[in-house]
């Protein structure tokens, strides 16, 4: 019977062959998009654990001769450039990831993208920071990304000893550093939940393509004497037959495309072709569960039909869903709100707490879905005028499950994007970067871990004499540890970052002149510090703070200087909002992630939505047909069908949208206590051209509608 | 007597096969028409060509005295759902739509208002002993009964010409049978001109006047006795 099934879906005649290569190119595109997230989600564990490996912990003792290792981050321009000073304290010392050997003092490894930046930029602003001799460049073994600013510099082992993060290591790469659970779930959720799902729908969708023609075929075969099984034998091989070829060309679309994919920055950041890769695991799960999934689709469906000798009878009207579903839905959110105020202390406890919250939710939606389509279809056809209306309300109420099918991934998609860029969004704008050219991202400081009893007059004076370096300031230790950090004559004060209050001599300030989470501001009034103005000069030196025009040539210039003056730092000379520039590109690379989510899901579930309205044509081709012999327009026929897809669609896209910010706002309000940010206009406007690319892909089936509603159906049928 | 519809000298070909081939063939208001013929005849193309479904390679097609064949498609469909009506064989009712939903839907597709429509479907399920299945779904119908809503849905809005393409080619003869005497009754009731194809004797002998289409052409016109 399998032998029969495979000769009547390759050598059927002409229509079987032509279904047989729409379905097998429809799930080609699903395969092959399956093939992206699994290796996209390879690639993003490529990336974390490469980054994850600039930052080794120490070997366990006992080994020969140790590498000495320490990673800092130092900054230019906002970008985060991962500085690791390494040095070999003997032959048997193990050799850093990426380069031949370990560079000696005074010599360095540079990231390719890193030796680029050096080659653009003026050597005061950023290749000073290196001096000593370039031994070559880094290769993408030790490399998060191609576009990754990493250096290796050489010392000796005492000065790399004495550097902070110092440690010891006798081996190198042998152990993969653990990620971060959090971040990998919250990467694989996001990704998992907002893509994934579409594509499986769609395959699923792509299979029953021709459904019903294919059920008028097996009602045939029942006439001269099939039996059930037997028609479920043929339908599963038809489907799996289809699948095996378009699972074998989306393999070959997603090897064809694997560089030009690699190259797109889905995180912010571009991944190495390589890492764009399948686990045996991925190939297996692909080639054998795709048709698989596709045999079972089709036995699934054909359950759903009654296939009799004489005919097909479809079901009549499936059992209503009922509201229990909403259930899930309502504790999830129940159970984020119920955390606001009670966050718990760990790490692990809080993704104990809201990673379950947010996946009830996701689970609450699926569920209550049709209930919902059900519910708004009623409404719909009880309050319908125009026939189109009524017809769409009265299919979309009849069969709620099947309607709220093709659109689930798109709520899915939504809802985990719009969580995810609420979030990101509130945290960008309350960590973000200082204002571009405001005197916060013009303020260059760099404190000392260690109490310096003073600063010499030559530094102070190189500072003053970079162009556009208006105040270079020493600031002393306060000795009341309950005060601001720092003290400052009250004559000393850049007339930027404040001045004493009146019959002040010193005043106790901050380390940077900016107070933490504050902008500077020359109104400011400074408090007096119980130090005299002879005693403060005897105090040590907590940090030099410089303050320029803004431009990034005096900035980068006169971080160069302090890092060279004082090599050992233990955080690199920063400008207020360096530390959240770099983070929040972080977070755009993930809303950049989520938008091409949101694109790709929906553009998905247009397809889905397309196979379905297709199916659903076919279904009704006849009463469509004399429907329009006796006189009723195409147009409303196209509105009924466009109605059936779009409002759904449309519904379930406002209330993704919806639940993913009252989420994001039970999340934010919990974790840390912001209240939610509105997201930007590009937010909307993506999920606009999504949703329009969604419609359209819709729209491309209704000529379909024209063509097979003539009158030449009344007569053959 | 005035006639209502007629056909004149019409060619019709699907593609290179002709199918007919000068039919001829007028119908006076309020009668009843039984076309007859062998499978392949052209009757059903004859009476898609009356109704305005198909437009003639030659020939005319009249209807209150306008050509129906040289209208645009937009006019066509206009006629159709206006001041047509149509039965055909099976298959016609939109199945997610309530049996009273379906019988309103010529007048929604109209302009009447929602709650007119069906209150003058509803009037239909008494007339065509359809009581108590206003709320059924077709896929819940017999054949027979399924047959009375489209009769219904052919006959809500006053048609002045109601097309019927075998309307009983699905049914067993005693359901049959009772379909035409509710078609033929109630279009006598509302002076509706019948134009009926079929290939039984005995549903023809419910026309007012047979006539038979053989190789393209109206053959032998024969007027019964009423």
């Amino acid at each position: 019977m399998i032998r029969f099934g495979l000769r009547l879906a390759v050598a059927g005649g002409r229509e079987a062959l032509t279904r047989l290569v729409i379905i097998a190119s429809a799930v080609a595109v699903g395969a092959g998009l399956l093939l992206v997230t699994l290796a996209g989600l390879n690639a993003v564990n490529a990336q974390l654990t490469r980054y994850a490996s600039l930052y080794p912990s120490a070997s366990a003792e006992g080994g020969g001769d140790p590498l000495w290792w320490s990673t800092r981050e130092d900054y230019f321009r906002g970008d985060q450039i991962v500085r690791i000073d390494v040095a070999a304290s003997g032959q048997g010392s193990p050799t850093p990831v990426g380069i031949p050997e370990t560079p000696g003092p005074g010599e360095y490894y540079l990231s390719p993208e890193l030796t680029t930046l050096l080659a653009a930029t003026p050597a005061a602003e950023l290749a000073d920071r290196y001096p000593g001799r370039k031994l070559g460049t880094i290769g993408e073994a030790a490399l998060p990304s191609p576009d990754a600013l990493v250096v290796i510099v050489g010392h000796t082992v005492d000065d790399v000893a004495a550097l902070p993060h110092a440690r010891q290591l006798t081996s190198v790469g042998a152990d993969t550093p653990a990620l971060p659970e959090t971040v990998v779930d919250l990467i694989v959720g996001v990704i998992a939940g907002g893509l994934l799902f579409p594509v499986l729908i769609f395959i699923g969708t792509a299979t029953r393509l021709s459904a019903a023609r294919r059920e008028q075929r097996f009602a045939a075969m029942r006439l001269v004497g099939a039996t059930p099984r037997q028609i479920s034998v043929i339908a599963a091989t038809e489907a799996a037959a289809a699948a095996v070829a378009g699972t074998a060309l989306g393999f070959a679309l997603f090897y064809a495309f694997r560089g030009q994919l690699a190259a797109i920055p889905f995180t912010g950041m571009r991944f190495f072709p390589d890492d764009m890769f399948l686990r045996p695991l991925d190939i297996l799960v692909v080639a054998l569960g795709v048709p698989a999934g596709a045999a079972l689709a089709a036995w699934v469906s054909l359950r759903r039909v009654r296939i009799s000798p004489l005919g097909v009878t479809r079901q009549v009207t499936p059992r209503a869903p009922r509201a229990y579903r909403l259930i899930p839905l309502v504790l999830g959110v129940a159970e984020l709100a119920f955390f606001i105020g009670r966050r718990p202390e760990t790490s692990d406890g809080q993704t104990a707490v809201f990673l379950p919250g947010l996946l009830l939710i996701m689970a609450g939606l699926v569920l209550a879905g049709p209930w919902l389509t059900m519910v708004g279809a009623r409404v719909l056809a009880s309050r319908a005028r125009r026939p189109a209306a009524l017809i769409a309300a009265r299919r979309l109420a009849d069969n709620p499950k099947a309607g709220f099918r093709a659109i689930s991934g798109i709520m899915l998609a939504l809802f985990v994007t719009s969580v995810s860029i609420g979030v990101i969004t509130t945290i960008v704008a309350n960590r973000g970067p200082a204002r571009i050219g405001s005197t916060d991202a013009g303020t260059v400081s760099t404190s000392f871990s260690d109490d310096q009893p003073s600063v010499p007059d030559a530094l102070m004076a190189e500072l003053r004499a970079i162009p556009g370096v208006r105040s270079a300031t020493a600031i002393h230790r306060n000795p009341d540890r309950m005060a601001d950090p720092g003290v400052l004559a009250c004559t000393d004060i850049p007339q930027a970052y404040g001045r004493c209050a009146d019959g002040v001599a010193v005043a106790a300030v901050a380390e940077s002149l900016v107070p933490f989470g504050e902008s500077a501001s020359a109104t400011r009034v400074w408090p007096a510090a119980p130090v005299s103005p002879a005693d403060l000069r005897r105090l040590p030196v907590a940090s030099i703070v410089v303050g320029t025009d803004a431009s990034s040539a005096s900035v980068e210039r006169s971080r160069t200087v302090l890092s060279l003056a004082y090599p050992d730092f233990w955080v690199a000379p920063n400008a207020p909002g360096d530390f959240e520039s770099s983070f929040t590109d972080q977070l755009r690379g993930w809303q950049q992630l989520a938008n091409v989510i949101i694109v790709a899901s929906l553009g998905l579930a247009g397809c889905s939505l397309a196979v379905s309205v297709v199916g659903g044509l076919s279904e009704r081709r006849r009463p469509f047909s004399l429907l329009r012999l006796s006189g009723a327009p195409v147009r409303v026929l196209r509105r009924v069908v466009a109605l059936e897809s779009a409002v759904p669609m449309l519904a379930v896209a406002v209330v993704a949208v919806g639940m993913g910010f009252v989420a994001a706002q039970l999340f934010l309000k919990a974790q840390m206590d912001y209240t939610l940010t509105a997201p930007g206009v590009e937010f909307y406007a993506i999920v606009l051209v999504g949703l329009a690319a969604c419609l359209g892909i819709i729209a491309s089936t209704l000529p379909l509608l024209e063509r097979i509603t003539g009158p030449e159906t009344a007569r053959s049928e | 007597m005035t006639i209502a519809i007629e056909a004149r000298n019409v060619v019709f070909s699907f593609g290179q096969t002709p199918a007919l081939r000068g039919a001829s063939l007028a119908v006076e208001a309020g009668e009843i028409v039984a076309i007859m013929g062998a499978s392949g005849s052209g009757k059903s193309t004859l009476l898609h060509c009356l109704a305005g479904i198909l437009v003639p390679d030659s020939g005319e097609v009249l209807f209150d005295g306008a050509r129906v064949d040289s209208m645009a498609e937009a006019q066509r469909s206009s006629l159709r759902r206006d001041r047509f009506g149509f039965v055909f064989q099976f298959g016609q009712l939109v199945p997610e739509l309530t049996t009273a939903e379906n019988v309103a839907l010529p007048l929604l597709l109209s302009g009447v208002r929602r709650a007119e429509a069906l209150r003058k479907a509803y009037g239909w399920f008494e007339r065509l002993g359809l009581e108590g299945l206003e709320h059924r779904r077709s896929g819940e119908l017999s054949g027979g009964q399924a047959q009375r809503v489209a009769l219904a849905r052919g006959l809500v809005a006053g048609p002045e010409v109601l097309f019927a393409d075998e309307p009983t080619g699905a049914l067993d003869s005693l359901t049959g049978e009772q379909v035409m005497d509710l078609l033929v009754t109630a279009a006598r009731e509302q002076g509706t001109t019948v134009i009926l194809v079929t290939h039984e004797p005995r549903v023809a002998a419910y026309a007012d006047r047979e006539v038979i289409v053989r190789d393209g052409r109206v053959n032998a016109p024969d007027r019964i006795a009423s």
